[in-house]
């Protein structure tokens, strides 16, 4: 019990401050005060797979979980956005958007988070997950979704995108990365003009984004994921009772797809992403939602899937 | 009026200044450092001043309500009652913040009713229901001119200078 006050005591201050300190990146955005980083460590490509000389079949941006905190894959996205890129060598493939910096600035590259990392790994995670409550805020979120779509757009172009070229554009989001893959589709759509195809994998978002210029939205899910349910839960306009929110007006427009990916969970050893675990088919987990990616965006530009197993 | 209660009227309105600032400014690109810091002091200023102003009007409504009202206001701030205030920079917190920010302003309120109902003599839930009319209409009053305020400034354009 003693130990329970101990962690309220410890944990509230410091929840208290980051909340209120999540949205400076915002607000350092918005003011102008900083410039969006748009340049990438050596060795990190702007895109992989195929080749920059001539059009791919589509872009894929893959926004990762609150994992997030560097240009370079996490251990567990990297896992999918190889698979990704070996089964579906026609695309060219983008893994470093920071969902969780409108400054596209990474957390393990500034001091003070790179000395945290070593003390208090925890932080990390917490303060991303405090950047997905600010991209939900109404207050904040056009300004989040501006300052992500932007970089976005920013690193398309890097990776060769034309705009008006009609090469579909994937947001393919984990997690946490579906609130801003949602938010960005606007963004994308003023300054790319591309068409939109959203999926998201375990997707924790507040359905108050806009979605009309989207494509067409993929929610990969499963009954055995309690944190997307939790979103489902907390976000009102997630809520059948919202008829008006975006979330609502797609679902009512025929505009989403779901995927049941059952018995996944969200994370750990039966994760949609877990290259251990076996469906009966003795395909992987991994397996399995690389597959419905790849069929997804193959659906939506064309070329044939090599794989005869159907979507689940 | 002790000059610890001043120097925590000033804090709390800067505290809830920043509370309200910090998604305006998220709003308005485009604003200097300067020129945030400058509405933050005077903003902050202002609210202190409604938030010193909200026992005096819940004093004035329940002697409204007394028959026999004591001369002198028995309601002020003290440095415990106050202190809480500190706290209202909790409005910028993300999705949460209006719900602490209420929560926070109904625990003064009670705190101020209690005070209100032990100097005036009325019941707590009259003494409760003065502060809470006078918080609100405080209340109303410093939003039309927060509202004023941010259409007159978005409207202003800069002066040439010649």
């Amino acid at each position: 019990m003693n130990d329970i006050v101990l962690w309220i005591c410890a944990l509230g201050p410091v929840l208290i401050a980051e909340g209120l300190l999540a949205r400076y990146e915002v607000l350092a955005y918005s003011a102008g005060w900083r410039d969006p980083v748009t340049e990438l460590p050596d060795g990190v490509p702007y895109a992989r797979g195929a080749a920059p000389d001539s059009p791919p079949a589509a872009y894929l941006v893959y926004l990762d979980g609150i994992g997030k905190r560097r240009f370079r894959d996490t251990r567990d996205g990297g896992q999918l956005v190889k698979a990704v890129l070996a089964g579906a060598p026609e695309l060219r493939v983008l893994g470093q958007v920071q969902p969780y910096s409108p400054l596209a600035d990474p957390l393990a590259d500034r001091p003070v988070w790179a000395w945290l990392r070593r003390h208090v790994g925890l932080l990390l995670f917490l303060h991303n997950v405090m950047q997905v409550f600010v991209a939900a805020d109404h207050r904040y979120r056009p300004l989040y979704n501006r300052a992500v779509g932007s970089q976005i757009a920013t690193q398309l172009r890097l990776a060769g995108y034309e705009p008006d070229s009609g090469v579909p554009v994937v947001l393919l989001s984990y997690s946490g990365g579906a609130q801003v893959a949602t938010g960005a589709i606007d963004e994308l759509h003023t300054q790319l003009r591309a068409p939109l195809v959203v999926i998201t994998l375990g997707g924790f978002h507040n359905g108050a984004n806009d979605l009309t210029h989207a494509t067409h939205v993929y929610q990969l899910t499963s009954a055995g994921d309690r944190i997307e349910r939790v979103g489902t839960w907390i976000f009102p306009q997630r809520w059948s009772l919202f008829r008006r929110s975006g979330w609502n007006r797609a679902l009512r427009a025929g505009r989403i797809t779901v995927h049941r990916l059952d018995p996944a969970t969200h994370l750990g050893p039966r994760s949609y992403i877990s290259p251990d675990t076996r469906l009966p088919d003795g395909r992987t987990y991994l397996d399995r939602t690389t597959d419905t990616v790849i069929g997804i965006v193959r659906a939506h530009h064309g070329t044939p899937t090599t794989t005869d197993r159907p979507l689940p | 009026m002790s000059t610890a209660v001043v120097l925590l009227l000033v804090f709390a309105g800067l505290s809830e200044a920043a509370g309200r600032i910090v998604p305006l400014v998220s709003r308005r690109p485009g604003m200097s450092r300067t020129f945030v810091a400058g509405l933050l002091v005077a903003a902050g200023l202002v609210e202190g001043a409604v938030l010193a102003l909200w026992p005096l009007t819940a004093w004035t409504l329940a002697e409204l309500l007394l028959s026999s009202p004591p001369p002198d206001s028995g309601l002020a701030w003290t440095p415990n009652l106050l202190v809480p205030l500190l706290l209202s920079a909790v409005l910028a917190f993300p999705l949460l913040g209006p719900l602490l920010h209420m929560v926070l302003f109904v625990g003064v309120g009670a705190g101020l009713a209690g005070s209100l109902a032990t100097a005036s003599g009325l019941g707590w839930w009259t003494a409760a229901g003065c502060v809470a009319v006078a918080g609100t209409g405080l209340g109303i009053a410093v939003e039309g001119v927060r509202r004023l305020v941010v259409r007159v400034s978005a409207t202003r354009t800069p002066e040439v200078i010649v």
